[in-house]
């Protein structure tokens, strides 16, 4: 039989997030690597952002990646897409981490992480700079106010009540700001053609 | 529950006190209008993910990761006979061994298993585009499975899969499926090289026969 395999790598590459991730669910450890390698640098770009340590922050993303591997067969699509869930999953590991140490979350960030990482978008997705660029702007566009609820309740932690007890304001106020923020973003996103609910990788279309 | 859609978009942040998260989820599980709501919150709330400054993963995590989802189990050489010199002395292990065995037993099972499943999932023949749908993955061994999207099928029909073997014209029957996102569907019967697999919109539950409209096809390479 003649060996007509081909390359693994060109098998994975034109699959959609949601047939990557069912190969996923079959144990395909090389649909696996390629949804990695999708989403490592925004899942790590988004821990290192809350955890503010790289050792920490690699740690959270190995940990999301083995929760995506290890549930993969019950993922449910109609609850959404799969890049999604793993930046969710995500998130949730890195501001558990963040409540448990709570001098996190004041603490300057180790060395200078503030700065762009210049050494590396080569290996970025077209996409996702696009993407990047998108949301920026629409959170830029935000009142501030809302834009404070939203990075303090997402890339601090902070609970609804801590987070009142830190803007001093009523509990039932900050529940309506994050409420309004959100649904604002949403709208501004859609307004800049972005629409998160919907396949973020589009190198496969 | 009034300010329940408040709580939604918290929830999406994973900012809610615990009282209120229990509560939301309670609600959750009986209200489909919410649980979409939640759904539009999570994808804003991933999106925020990617207003944080852009870094690099360390390029040794990769390994790291894909070391930690486990081994990469080894096909052994004879595995055959190698199992048959290990069910020769089954017979003379004393009852104290017994239990010790079984676990052994149970644990190779479940390697066997795994072993399978490994190669399947590596043995990948080819993978060819099916229209709009998706892509059908097809085995080394046979199997094929389609991967994909498709438009949920109406109500009292269903999507049948074919196999019409390469140099034929007569379709085999391959299994019906709903449709929907995310489509992970084995077909029924092995399709070969050369093989053309179709899909179709069948009316009642299918059948052995095609009557309905070819949506999407596509043929292995030979």
């Amino acid at each position: 039989m003649t060996d007509r395999t081909p390359r693994r790598d060109q098998i994975t590459e034109h699959l959609s997030d949601h047939g990557l991730l069912a190969l996923v669910a079959r144990g395909d450890r090389d649909a696996f690597a390629r949804l990695y390698d999708l989403y490592a640098a925004p899942a790590y770009s988004l821990a290192l952002r809350v955890v503010r340590d790289r050792d920490l922050a690699a740690d959270v993303v190995q940990d999301a990646f083995l929760a995506i591997w290890n549930q993969a067969s019950k993922f449910d699509s109609s609850r959404g897409q799969p890049s999604t869930w793993i930046l969710t999953v995500t998130h949730h590991k890195a501001v558990d981490i963040v409540r448990r140490e709570e001098r996190r979350r004041t603490e300057a960030m180790d060395e200078a992480h503030d700065a762009p990482d210049r050494s590396a978008p080569v290996e970025e997705q077209a996409w996702q700079g696009v993407a990047r660029e998108q949301v920026r702007a629409a959170m830029s566009k935000l009142p501030d106010p809302h834009r404070e609820v939203l990075e303090l309740a997402y890339f601090a932690g902070y609970t609804q009540s801590q987070l009142a007890e830190r803007l001093a304001v009523p509990i039932g106020t900050v529940k309506s700001r994050t409420f309004a923020a959100m649904n604002a973003l949403r709208e501004l996103l859609a307004a800049s053609g972005m629409h998160p609910e919907q396949e973020w990788n589009t190198s496969t279309s | 529950m009034e300010h329940v859609d408040e709580l939604i978009a918290a929830h999406a942040l994973h900012a809610l006190d615990p009282q209120d998260e229990r509560l939301v989820e309670e609600h959750l599980a009986g209200c489909e209008r919410c649980r979409a709501q939640l759904r539009e919150m999570e994808a804003v709330s991933a999106a925020i993910a990617l207003s944080a400054p852009g870094a690099q993963p360390p390029p040794e995590l990769r390994d790291r990761v894909i070391a930690a989802i486990g081994p990469v189990v080894p096909a052994p050489a004879e595995p055959e006979r190698g199992r048959e010199r290990r069910w020769s002395w089954w017979p003379r292990v004393s009852a104290v061994a017994v239990p010790v065995l079984a676990v052994a037993v149970v644990a190779l099972a479940v390697w066997n298993v795994s072993l399978r499943n490994d190669q399947s999932a590596h043995d990948i023949a080819a993978v060819t585009n099916v229209g709009n749908v998706g892509s059908l993955v097809a085995y080394q061994s046979g199997d094929a499975t389609l991967v994909g999207n498709l438009r949920p099928a109406p109500a009292n029909h269903t999507y049948e899969a074919w196999v019409i073997p390469q140099g034929q014209s007569v379709p085999v029957a391959a299994g019906t499926f709903p449709g929907g996102d995310g489509i992970s569907f084995t077909l029924t019967r092995h399709a070969s090289p050369g093989d053309t697999v179709v899909i179709t919109l069948e009316p009642g539950s299918g059948g052995p026969t095609p009557k309905g409209p070819a949506v999407a096809k596509t043929q292995l390479p030979a």
